[in-house]
């Protein structure tokens, strides 16, 4: 029986991880072959929603690594990188894909060892998990569906504007100089992921066909007062509308 | 929709890349790739054959993107998109695949699989191109004045030498007086010459240069800009002064090390490191008569795992010093660091004059005992494969050079790197050993590595040369690599602006962002972030990063 | 080499030497002898069709004469410039009016015999002397063997049987069979440090290249053995001493301190036995070694003489160029206005040299900007 090999992704930031690499190949330090490589100048220009499509796209394990904090090359892009990666295993713990497929690791271009440790450690991390399960040959549905609306939440509006200004909150504060506490700042982004993940997984569902609340319901497995207040708010975005009345019951439709 | 025409030239790199992966079977993938209408083998693409075998293709193939396989991008890159320029090719419509620092390089055992591999890099570097878009450069002016921060040896003539070139120098120093550790220095090797006469004639030639302005007792606040155009605000005693220059000079030095706890330093005033003995010799002669030497204390070591080069020659210049006023040394030495003509005469002179040698193996380091006569030092020595016993009246241990302590908080305020030592880490150890990275930011003299005092002088020479550069030019380019802001999808919301370091991204009359093309450094923060997603990473763009994505996860 | 080739501020001379030189700083009248190449440069394109069918053969002065090379001959793959060159000695045209077969088969009619040294005339406000050293030949040290075994070669001999553009294609077949060897052993300081036959002084690089060829071995072929003899291991530069750790640590380089007495050959196997005194051991012991590579002194180029009385600078007593001032201007020589960088002036590495050719650089750029000023005013 043939051992499992992940297929891995990785993104490096052009000045230190992806030049620690280099060193590594320089050193001629040998590493396992799974991992492949993206370039970007900076590891703050990842997105969670890029992670999140490699795995929908049957990608094993991503990982993403930047410089140390303190020495990000353009100086604070990491903070960022941290902010959104921290965002990225919220979104990615609503999914049900396993928290180890993917990893956030600071490289710098001296530590080629480090680096070629690096792969081996999520590779043979990985393989333990096994292979990412949308790649099964009868794909649960639910996590197709989870995962893509992980997706669509992290490419929304609300999420990339709490993640994109938590760093300024939590450090420097708002326009009145009051700054926001972690714990607080945590709380609203947990209730906002959540709300946003589940809006997503609805509009996704009534993309496919018209549906009602107590359907929605009892295929997410949430109570009814609560989807309809999720489709309050899709209706307020003007995502969705009622189309029809089946048996006195309305039936929300995707705009 | 343009008609796609790459090119993808795998290179063998000789048997770097060609012994592990098969490139014949390479090139034969390449070619069934989308949009790829030609592909080749070379040896050695970087060489003036390859590069116009690459202008021969574009041209005889009509290539408007180019694909090459290859060492990593930041050996070559510049090199290959200057030879797609001259065939006519706008430099931005060009990929490399790393497949040997990060392929061939690392899975030398395993061939089949980093042939595998190599196949997938290409396949997304394909992907990536045929999204790829010309890019335009936008023009920046270099300001002809550097700032130099440090005013030993090497800052002062760093200095000197960019102001002979018609350049404007600021020389920043922390102390309230220039020299660094020179002013410690008594003679200086190899000629004995005695360093503050040097020292003099430099701070004369410093003081009555009009080019030339120096700020004592300055601390440097912050550093804020690029090449060209660096404002850096420097604290002194009188208040803070912020700066504007074109390029930076690091020149901070090194520390010595005082070896607390080795050797009974510090418990035992008979025992003093080189410099100590230096400021001694400066003053007059030493009171004792019989001196042993240790050297590697505290280098060579796991803490410090390098050679801090000077300290064997020092060691030997004292102790000519010292075997001329009558006085018996000994050198216990690892490794004697006498390298090259100079040096390997001054051990000779110091062997004429009686000092005597011993080596002493790391595993096995010489043990000293206090006691009321003198300093007793027992040592295993292998060249005679016995212990031996030593009376001294002065122990000195020859300590290494180490980073200076605001090092750290320096390296970060100018964003460039430290190496494992804690050192300054140029951009490439051999062929650019006083350049940084970043551009504009150059190095010099111990803030780099241990040296003498004429290597410091060279590098100082050297780093002016490279300042002189880009300032000769008087404008440079800039890379292409940069955001844009969609009018149409952007709300005005500002979190951009939050985001960015550089204050590159700033909200126009329309209360619109908008970004300053020469200030931006393209590293994607803002596009990563805009919750509009209405900002586009030119030459990084989202759809290019999906493409390489999926490409990886595509089955061949 | 490419960016020098391609630079619009560069103009590169090759097979050229200085023939007359007056004038001072700033004002330099130089005369340059350009040795015929028989070849136009503007029309050959470095085909190598000409090498191909050319009847004669000569040891290649590149590939450390472990190869043979053609009297029409490009030097070596990533030449600059690609173009071919006549070695008239060997020719058979210019020794016995026979032959001319690369000018019948050369598509760009590009072979020219008539060619006559050329006299450039340049005038010149610095120069800049970056004119190398060369390699100690060991056959004088009769107890190690070189020229007599086989199998005992020197570092550059060595370095082009590794190297990919090598006569072997970069695999280790020791000359005496062709066997590959697994078993090496180098020798450092061999003519150096020495007051025998020999120069006195440390070459400084030897002890960090040997650990780099080394390393190479260890990591081409792990079964491997690779033993350095040396006396006191020089890792001044940045880097080197965790270098020199990794190979003792990582790639299992044994380090033996002691300079070979004698190396003598196996007269059937032709391995060497190696036979030394291990100082730290204290003991007497012999080696048995495939491939013995000897480290030799860098030395003078055997030009530096000419050169020298021809500019009026002064070289020292081995015959390196000597600098006014070795801590206030490291790379000016006796002769204001001209500067020295690299192996020249004495055995360096290749960070030293660069640092140097930009201090040089920088010591030049003055030299022409006082010129500018002068000009204008």
């Amino acid at each position: 029986m043939s051992v499992f090999e992940p297929n891995l992704v990785g993104f490096l930031c052009n000045w230190c991880s992806y030049a620690g690499a280099d060193l590594a190949g320089v050193s001629r330090i040998q590493y396992p072959t799974n991992l492949r490589v993206i370039k970007v100048m900076c590891s703050g220009r990842i997105e969670p929603s890029m992670v999140l499509e490699l795995l929908e796209a049957g990608a094993d394990g991503v990982m993403v690594t930047g410089c140390h904090i303190g020495d990000c090359h353009y100086i604070s892009g990491n903070l960022h990188t941290k902010r959104k990666y921290a965002l990225l295993q919220r979104l990615l713990a609503k999914t049900g894909l396993e928290p180890q497929r993917i990893k956030l690791e600071w490289n710098s271009a001296a530590e080629g060892q480090r680096f070629a440790d690096l792969v081996r450690e999520f590779t043979d991390q990985v393989r333990v998990i096994g292979p990412n399960p949308i790649k099964a040959p009868n794909p649960e549905q639910r996590i197709l569906l989870n995962i893509r609306a992980a997706k669509e939440a992290a490419d929304g509006f609300r999420l990339r504007a709490l993640v994109g200004k938590e760093e300024k909150l939590t450090t420097e504060g708002n326009v009145y100089g009051e700054k926001v506490a972690q714990e607080d700042f945590n709380e609203v982004m947990e209730q906002a992921v959540e709300t946003e993940f589940q809006i997503h997984r609805i509009q996704l569902m009534l993309r496919e066909r018209p549906r009602s609340v107590k359907e929605i319901a009892k295929k997410l497995g949430l109570d009814t007062r609560l989807i309809l207040t999720y489709m309050v708010a899709l209706r307020q975005r003007g995502w969705v509308d009622i189309r029809d009345a089946v048996e006195g019951t309305p039936l929300y439709a995707a705009q | 929709m343009i008609d796609l025409r790459i090119g993808v030239f795998v290179c063998c790199c000789g048997i770097n890349i060609g012994a592990y992966v098969d490139v014949p079977a390479v090139v034969e993938y390449a070619k069934t790739l989308p949009g790829v209408v030609y592909a080749e083998e070379n040896i050695y693409a970087c060489s003036n054959d390859g590069l116009n075998k690459i202008k021969e293709a574009i041209k005889k193939h009509k290539l408007n993107r180019v694909v090459v396989a290859s060492c990593t991008p930041r050996t070559h890159e510049p090199l290959f998109q200057a030879a797609l320029e001259e065939a006519g090719v706008n430099k931005y419509l060009f990929e490399m695949a790393n497949i040997r620092d990060q392929c061939s390089w690392v899975h030398m055992k395993e061939p089949k699989k980093a042939t595998e591999k190599a196949k997938d890099l290409i396949r997304m570097a394909v992907a990536k191109t045929t999204l790829l878009e010309p890019g335009d450069e936008p023009e920046i002016e270099i300001k002809p004045s550097t700032l130099v921060i440090g005013g030993g040896v090497s800052g002062m003539r760093a200095a000197l030498s960019l102001a002979d070139q018609g350049f404007d120098v600021i020389i920043v120093e922390r102390e309230p007086q220039l020299g660094g550790k020179m002013r410690n220095f008594d003679s200086l090797f190899p000629h004995q010459q005695k360093a503050s006469e040097i020292l003099e004639s430099l701070l004369q030639k410093i003081q009555t240069n009009p080019r030339i302005r120096v700020m004592t007792g300055g601390k440097i606040k912050s550093v804020f800009g690029f090449l060209g155009n660096f404002t850096i605000d420097v604290e002194t005693r009188t208040g803070t002064e912020s700066l504007n220059v074109g390029t930076i000079i690091v020149a901070v030095g090194a520390d010595i090390l005082k070896p607390k706890g080795l050797y009974l330093y510090g418990e035992d005033k008979r025992v003093i490191t080189q410099s100590e003995l230096e400021e001694i010799l400066r003053a007059g002669s030493v009171d004792a008569n019989r001196i042993v030497m240790i050297q590697c204390v505290g280098s060579r070591s796991a803490e410090r795992p390098y050679c801090s080069r000077i300290c064997c020659n020092e060691a030997v210049k004292n102790a000519i010093n010292l075997t001329q006023q009558d006085k018996e040394v000994y050198i216990l030495y690892r490794d004697l660091q006498a390298y090259g003509i100079t040096y390997s005469r001054l051990e000779q002179e110091a062997k004429r004059n009686g000092v005597r040698f011993l080596k002493y193996q790391q595993e096995k380091p010489p043990k000293v005992t206090a006691e009321t006569d003198g300093l007793k030092i027992n040592l295993y020595s292998p060249t005679v494969n016995e212990d031996v016993e030593l009376k001294a009246d002065l122990l000195v241990l020859s300590t290494p050079l180490i980073p200076v302590t605001d090092a750290k908080e320096l390296s970060q305020m100018l964003k460039v790197p430290l190496d494992r030592n804690g050192f300054f880490m140029e951009a490439h150890v051999k062929l650019r050993p006083l350049d940084f990275a970043t551009d504009g930011i150059y190095v010099c003299g111990t803030a780099h590595s241990p040296k003498d005092v004429g290597e410091s002088v060279t590098q100082a020479l050297g780093v002016a040369s490279r300042a002189a550069i880009p300032m000769a030019k008087k404008r440079v380019r800039t890379a292409a690599i940069m955001s844009e802001v969609d009018q149409t999808r952007c709300s005005g919301c500002g979190t951009c602006i939050d985001v960015c370091a550089y204050n590159a991204i700033r909200k126009n009359e329309k209360g619109l962002a908008e970004t300053i093309a020469a200030i931006c450094k393209g590293c994607g923060v803002c596009g990563a972030t805009c919750p509009e997603k209405a900002i586009t990473m030119h030459h990084f763009t989202d759809e290019q990063i999906e493409a390489q994505g999926l490409a990886a996860l595509m089955e061949e | 080499m490419i960016e020098c080739f391609r630079h619009p501020n560069i103009t590169i001379h090759t097979q050229s030497e200085i023939s007359k030189f007056e004038g001072s700083v700033e004002d330099f009248d130089v005369k340059i002898l350009k040795y015929p190449r028989s070849v136009d440069e503007k029309k050959c394109t470095g085909c190598g069709l000409c090498s191909d069918k050319c009847p004669v053969k000569n040891p290649s002065v590149f590939q450390a004469e472990l190869e043979t090379r053609k009297a029409i001959y490009i030097a070596f793959p990533q030449a600059v410039p690609q173009v071919a060159t006549i070695d008239r000695e060997i020719c058979l045209w210019f020794t016995n009016s026979e032959c001319r077969i690369c000018e019948k088969i050369c598509p760009m009619k590009a072979v020219d015999f008539e060619q006559k040294p050329k006299e450039l005339k340049l005038n010149v406000s610095s120069v800049i002397l970056a004119t190398g050293f060369e390699l100690y030949n060991p056959k004088e040290i009769g107890e190690y063997g070189y020229g007599r075994y086989k199998n005992v070669l020197t570092s550059l001999e060595f370095e082009r049987l590794v190297c990919a553009s090598g006569p072997t294609g970069g695999v280790l077949n020791r000359l005496s069979d062709g066997h590959i060897a697994k078993n090496i052993a180098f020798v450092q300081c061999v003519g150096s440090r020495t007051h025998t036959k020999g120069y006195p002084y440390c070459s400084a690089s030897c002890c960090m290249y040997a650990t780099k060829e080394a390393v190479l071995i260890r990591e081409h072929e792990p079964s491997s053995h690779v033993s350095i003899f040396y006396i006191d291991l020089r890792t001044f530069g940045k880097g080197y001493q965790g270098f020199v750790d990794l190979a003792k640590s990582h790639w299992g380089v044994k380090y033996i301190r002691g300079r070979p007495g004698e190396i003598r050959e196996d007269p059937l196997t032709k391995n060497l036995i190696i036979h030394y005194e291990d100082t730290e051991k204290g003991r007497v012991e012999r080696l048995e070694a495939e491939v013995v590579v000897l480290c030799t002194a860098a030395i003078p180029h055997r030009d530096n003489k000419k050169l020298a009385q021809i500019l009026g600078t002064r070289l020292d007593e081995f015959g390196f160029f000597d600098v006014i001032d070795p801590i206030l201007n490291p790379v000016e020589t006796n002769i204001k206005g001209i500067y020295v960088c690299g192996s020249c002036h004495g055995p360096r590495d290749i960070p030293e040299s660069i640092a140097e050719a930009g201090a040089a650089a920088a010591k030049a750029a003055v030299d022409t900007i006082r010129l500018t000023v002068e000009v204008k005013s």
